[in-house]
């Protein structure tokens, strides 16, 4: 099974620079930011009705927004620097078939997406309930809430590593690659419900709130397969675009 | 066998035709160097004969087939692009495991070509702490790793030192004695000199000249004669090709055996000085197919030679 093999081969890749570790670190740095606004953080009028009941902490707890753009940004960045160090060039030589490859890449950045959401959604919700012993109230979100919470992380953060990863064979400059993504998932989704207010169901964040239980509306499944399409367009515009340009 | 076969290639880039109707062959248990100045196009047909970019025009074979058409790539093509195609944030060892991955090498097969390129003890550094000598070395380890019958390699003496460069040699010498295809660029002529049987010049996309290195440096024949300018008049009437080097009375001759010049010579009573068989150095003959002036002692006029078949078929018509 060769095309295993290069995923297996990205994979090494992904986990033989310090990146993986970066983005790690971020997200360590944001479960304690969670954890202390747990502590000290109140609302407006000064209540802590934030933390109150169980859809309040699952609402804190969920990750998968977050997820979705860490994982797009960590797609960009393994991508698009393979082409700024040129270390995209033996892949293709021991791996000539283009779309075979940059398939492969991509499920290597999504599984890889997929695992540092869990990781994040994990660490969130632990420190969440840590930080919850030194407040008044407990820990109150179900176990299926909580699994509910990790899901949906883990599967907006592969399809945000996949867009990454999309837009990083697309543009092939770290840079650039970036600020692809943040436009994508940041900038232009305001913008978009200010042209077409309909689609305030559709843009990412309302998305991963739908698959992490927040919201009712769109339902589960339509917001997964929104989802899938978000990540898929950059996909495979990005095969596309290897398969017609010169690898160097 | 494996010979690498290049037909009609083109290429360009905008309006700027890097490569041009480019022909040749590099052999299998050959060395091919491929020579040109910065710029001839030596790198894009490197790039479109393994893939990497494609052709406007003109078709690219190994063996017979495309590179992507190769059964297996790594363990058929060994490759030395760009010394700095590396992550320098990765261990030279992880590089080469990465590689091993997709192609299915074992752990053992890297640190064999480790230890041939005399890397062991710097394997687990990250590859941004190598010098260019190391990351050359490291390039060379990953064209091995398959015991490939055919190496493809873009200046891969860059940076090594004299010791480096020797065992560079002898790697390539000794794979091309088992009848493993051996194409090389370089700018280093003396290099070439040593380690090609064959060249492949290009300029400015076009190619210039081709054929076995001992038949080029002996396509031409030296003279040094009092009487230059009148032994150039007679040499050309008898289809020789002359060049008039700037030394004083020494003319390079091309298509006429030395035999055949000092025959005419005598005939006409001009005396002779010098006659002897050979086109001088790589670096001057290069710098004469390229257009570039060369060194005191060397020929003045450019561009006039042919192709090493071309001469051998003038030399057999005189």
């Amino acid at each position: 099974m060769r095309w295993l093999r290069i995923v297996r081969s990205e994979l090494r890749k992904l986990t033989t620079t310090k990146m993986p570790w970066a983005f790690l670190g971020v997200i360590v740095l944001l479960a304690a930011v969670t954890g202390a606004a747990v502590i000290w953080g109140t609302d407006m009028d000064g209540s802590k009705g934030f933390i109150a009941t169980a859809a309040d902490q699952q609402s804190l707890m969920a990750f998968a927004g977050n997820a979705m753009m860490g994982a797009a940004l960590f797609g960009a960045v393994a991508v698009a620097r393979e082409f700024g160090h040129g270390t995209v060039v033996p892949t293709f030589l021991a791996s000539p078939r283009r779309a075979r490859t940059v398939t492969a890449q991509v499920v290597a950045v999504l599984l890889a997406g997929a695992l540092l959401s869990v990781i994040g959604a994990v660490l969130i919700v632990s420190s969440v309930a840590l930080a919850l012993q030194f407040t008044e109230y407990g820990f109150l979100v179900p176990a299926g809430g909580v699994l509910r919470v990790i899901v949906a992380s883990s599967l907006t953060g592969a399809a945000g590593g996949a867009l990454g990863a999309g837009v990083g064979a697309l543009i092939r400059n770290v840079g650039g690659a970036v600020t692809v993504v943040v436009g994508l998932l940041f900038i232009s989704p305001p913008m978009l419900i200010q042209l077409v207010p309909e689609m305030t169901d559709w843009v990412p964040s309302t998305l991963a709130w739908s698959i992490s239980g927040v919201l009712a509306e769109p339902g589960v499944l339509a917001a997964i397969a929104a989802v899938a399409v978000w990540a898929l367009v950059p996909v495979l515009a990005g095969i596309m675009a290897t398969l017609r340009r010169d690898v160097v | 066998m494996f010979p690498l076969v290049v037909t009609q290639l083109s290429k360009s880039y905008g309006s700027h035709q890097v490569v041009h109707d480019l022909t040749f062959t590099a052999g299998p248990g050959r060395v091919t160097g491929f020579l040109g100045p910065n710029g001839a196009g030596k790198s894009t047909t490197m790039k479109i004969l393994l893939d990497l970019a494609a052709a406007d025009h003109g078709t690219t074979r190994i063996g017979d087939r495309r590179y992507r058409d190769l059964p297996d790539h790594a363990r058929t093509v060994g490759v030395v692009l760009e010394p700095d195609a590396f992550h320098p944030g990765r261990s030279g060892r992880n590089h080469l495991r990465v590689l091993a991955d997709i192609s299915g090498f074992s752990l053992r097969r890297i640190d064999e070509v480790l230890e041939l390129v005399g890397l062991t003890d710097a394997a687990h550094r990250r590859v941004g702490a190598y010098s260019l000598g190391m990351r050359q070395r490291l390039c060379l380890a990953a064209a091995l790793l398959g015991d490939p019958p055919v190496l493809v390699l873009d200046e891969p003496g860059n940076g090594l030192d004299p010791q480096g460069i020797h065992d560079l040699r002898a790697v390539l010498r000794e794979r091309a004695a088992q009848g493993h295809t051996i194409f090389v660029s370089s700018h280093l002529l003396a290099e070439v000199e040593l380690l090609a049987d064959d060249l492949v010049v290009v300029d400015k996309g076009r190619l210039v000249t081709t054929g076995a290195l001992a038949d080029l440096k002996q396509a031409a024949v030296t003279v040094r004669s009092p009487r230059a300018e009148e032994l150039a008049v007679r040499l050309t009437a008898a289809g020789g090709t002359v060049e008039t080097a700037s030394a004083a009375g020494t003319l390079t001759v091309r298509g006429l055996t030395t035999d055949l010049i000092g025959d005419l010579a005598l005939n006409a009573g001009i005396a002779l000085h010098e006659l002897a068989s050979g086109a001088g150095s790589l670096e001057e003959m290069f710098l004469r197919w390229t257009g570039d002036e060369p060194a005191e002692g060397a020929s003045r006029r450019s561009r006039l030679i042919p192709t090493a078949a071309a001469t051998r078929k003038e030399a057999v018509r005189s």
